[in-house]
């Protein structure tokens, strides 16, 4: 098991280097570039140690630090006129004094959440019912008022909807009896013909059954052209080979 | 209690948002100054010490229990501590309230590090108004009366200039 050790956390880069010119009383318009970047990487090293994940703008600003590092060290060669070099710090101090402002503003901002938090809007209006807690109303509620309110909910249920199934009369072996008078004396008859006067499609189901049926017995012969078309049912030759041709 | 003022309680108990002049106007049918009479109600309230009074926020008045009846009232609602924002929630809420419309790549080049709008446009903190006419058309943010509602405020002007933070600042800079 790893234990996990709570760092300071920190809302950005910026937030960390406030924290230390802040610790460290440093004047920020005098930031002690090697200092802070050792200070910082430090911190980079014990995050990542402890597995806790850096934003990439952590990495960003160690870049950046190093850089600014580097041209403190190495004064630019072309520039003769000492008072005419910028100073490779203003950049991060323009930024670090803009964050600054907004952070003091966000801290009014808590104070001010704080203190609004205290008070809490008094409305006759039913939506603000869902805010209660539930149980706070049940603490003294009896076994028998939740009888009675569970009596009365039964009482309020809606009706079971309730619907006739009607029974198929009609079995495989009346169809099987049905398409032979139908077919009477011709040798062949089209399943439409034997199913046009059925009312519903069980019926169908049922007699395409009693077909099959009749087809088992070796009398009969089922032939179909073509898939979907048109089923038709015929008397068995002699001579001619068993089994249906789909 | 004038009859008047009563009326007008009634009508900010039974708001829905807080109630503006206009509105209170429109249902006396005649003008009234609300200044006057919430600051009538919240004398009487006080002085019949009634546990809440009239608060002016987002640019309308509304009725609040008063702070020292916080502790029941979390009870009551089962608030717990953890409702209220982030550190990064706020930074983002002071960054669009002085620099609206914003952008987020704005925010995120003041903090110094990617931000989340999400939590802020749930609860309809911030909002989305239009888009900058530039490059990738980013979308635009400003504050919403829920913002000056959540803070207590009744407008932006509210809130302490950002010339008056740079002086607050310079001032504990020169302390250290």
């Amino acid at each position: 098991m790893d234990y996990q050790v709570k760092l300071d956390v920190f809302e950005g880069p910026l937030d960390l280097l406030l924290f230390f010119i802040k610790r460290d009383e440093i004047n920020i318009h005098n930031i002690p570039i090697a200092y802070i970047t050792e200070e910082f990487l430090d911190y980079i090293h014990m995050a990542r140690k402890m597995d806790i994940q850096l934003a990439g703008e952590f990495l960003e600003m160690a870049v950046m630090l190093i850089r600014i590092k580097t041209k403190m060290l190495l004064p630019d060669q072309d520039q003769d006129e000492e008072e005419d070099i910028e100073d490779p710090r203003n950049e991060l101090v323009d930024m670090l004094m803009e964050y600054k402002k907004y952070k003091k503003v966000s801290e009014l901002l808590e104070d001010l959440e704080e203190k609004s938090g205290q008070h809490f809007t008094v409305q006759l209006d039913d939506h603000t019912e869902q805010d209660y807690d539930p149980d706070l109303f049940l603490s003294d509620v009896n076994l028998m008022e939740l009888g009675t309110v569970f009596k009365e909910l039964l009482q309020n249920m809606s009706e079971p909807s309730i619907y006739e199934v009607e029974k198929i009369e009609l079995t495989t072996d009346d169809q099987q009896l049905h398409i032979i008078e139908k077919m009477g004396e011709r040798s062949r008859i089209s399943f439409t013909e034997i199913t046009e006067e059925l009312d519903n499609k069980i019926e169908v189901v049922v007699t395409f059954l009693a077909l099959l049926e009749l087809v088992k017995m070796d009398d009969y012969v089922v032939k179909q052209d073509e898939l979907f078309e048109e089923i038709h049912l015929e008397k068995r030759k002699q001579g001619e080979e068993i089994g249906a041709k789909a | 209690m004038e009859q008047k003022h009563k009326i007008v309680l009634a009508l900010l108990l039974s708001a829905e948002e807080p109630l503006q002049e206009k509105h209170v106007e429109r249902c006396l049918d005649t003008e009234v100054e609300m200044e006057n009479i919430v600051n009538q109600l919240n004398y009487d309230l006080n002085r019949t010490d009634m546990p809440f009074e009239v608060q002016n926020v987002a640019g309308g008045y509304k009725v609040v229990t008063r702070a020292r009846y916080e502790p029941w009232l979390n009870r009551l609602l089962q608030k717990s501590g953890d409702t209220t924002l982030s550190q990064a929630a706020l930074e983002t809420l002071a960054i669009v309230a002085y620099t609206q419309p914003t952008t987020k790549s704005e925010i995120d080049s003041i903090r110094g590090v990617n931000t989340s709008m999400k939590t802020l446009l749930d609860r309809e903190l911030v909002e989305v108004k239009g888009r900058l006419d530039a490059p990738g058309r980013p979308l635009l943010y400003r504050t919403t009366d829920q913002f000056l509602e959540y803070f207590g405020i009744s407008s932006l002007e509210e809130l302490p200039k950002m010339k008056e933070i740079e002086e607050i600042l310079e001032e504990q800079e020169d302390g250290n």
